[in-house]
């Protein structure tokens, strides 16, 4: 099953200390070798060409970035492929272990999903994920 | 530049309308094909193995969905090369005007994001994938 994993944090403008960009840098390294991580990303702060595109009651409204109302915003993601939910569970929490021990005033949360597509079943719409 | 669009909405358990479907299918095959769309996926309903794992104060905590607290939550991405932020704009807003013509009601927000391009990121190679999910 492949699972996507989501970082989100206030916006504070601090810059990860050097240590914990290594570390994430060296479990990259390892999960992509060991075929795990599939794919992953950094997103630029909000304020840095984002934009809102919303649909409500049948009309668009369009609004520039950065977001007032966001207290946590997205700052990056990964794709993974794990044979079980506690495979990627485990995952999940060492991610954020390396938050904890390199960054510890940092606060957010990865959220982590199964996707579509991927997995037993092409027909991964009827199946539930393991 | 790439960027990432992110589409969130109320979970209420309703599959999006069959023509709405087919819309999206027939702008991923077209934006795959002139090389603007890098990759896409979609993300099974919050309770359906979902978890989220908080790290507040030096103490980390793991939480299975649904999320009561979440109004609106991600459904799904999608990864875009442009040329001008102009351009990224202008598709996102095509992409949401097909739901706001063939899924009638419904309400949720498209999260455009530049992303940073200085890593190798591999997303280039969920292309492959992304192509079956349009041509399926």
């Amino acid at each position: 099953m492949r699972y996507m994993f989501l970082t989100s944090g206030a916006e504070t403008g601090a810059i990860p200390p050097q240590r914990m960009i290594d570390e994430i840098e060296l479990l990259t390294e390892r999960e992509m070798a060991a075929g795990r991580m599939i794919a992953r990303g950094g997103l630029m702060p909000t304020a840095m060409g984002s934009a809102h595109i919303e649909s409500r009651r049948g009309k668009l409204k369009l609004t520039d970035g950065p977001f007032a109302e966001a207290k946590e915003v997205l700052g990056g993601f990964a794709i993974f492929e794990f044979a079980t939910r506690e495979e990627a569970i485990a995952s999940l929490e060492s991610f954020m272990e390396l938050h904890r021990q390199y960054w510890p005033e940092w606060e957010g949360v990865c959220e982590m999903r199964p996707m579509f597509g991927f997995g037993a079943s092409a027909a991964a719409s009827e199946a539930a994920p393991g | 530049m790439r960027y990432m669009y992110l589409v969130s909405a109320v979970e209420d358990g309703q599959p999006p309308p069959e023509r709405l479907m087919e819309e999206m299918d027939k702008l991923a095959k077209q934006e795959l094909a002139a090389g603007r769309m890098i990759a896409q996926g979609g993300l099974y309903p919050t309770a359906m193995g979902g978890a989220r794992i908080e790290l507040r104060r030096g103490k980390v905590k793991v939480i299975d969905g649904p999320f009561a607290e979440s109004k609106e939550v991600l459904g799904g991405y999608a990864i875009f090369d442009f040329a001008t932020r102009e351009e990224a704009i202008a598709s996102a807003i095509q992409f949401m005007e097909l739901h706001a013509k063939y899924a009638e009601g419904w309400e949720g927000v498209c999260e455009m994001r530049a992303m940073f391009e200085d890593v190798d990121d591999g997303c280039a190679a969920t292309e492959g994938a992304a192509k079956v999910n349009a041509t399926a």
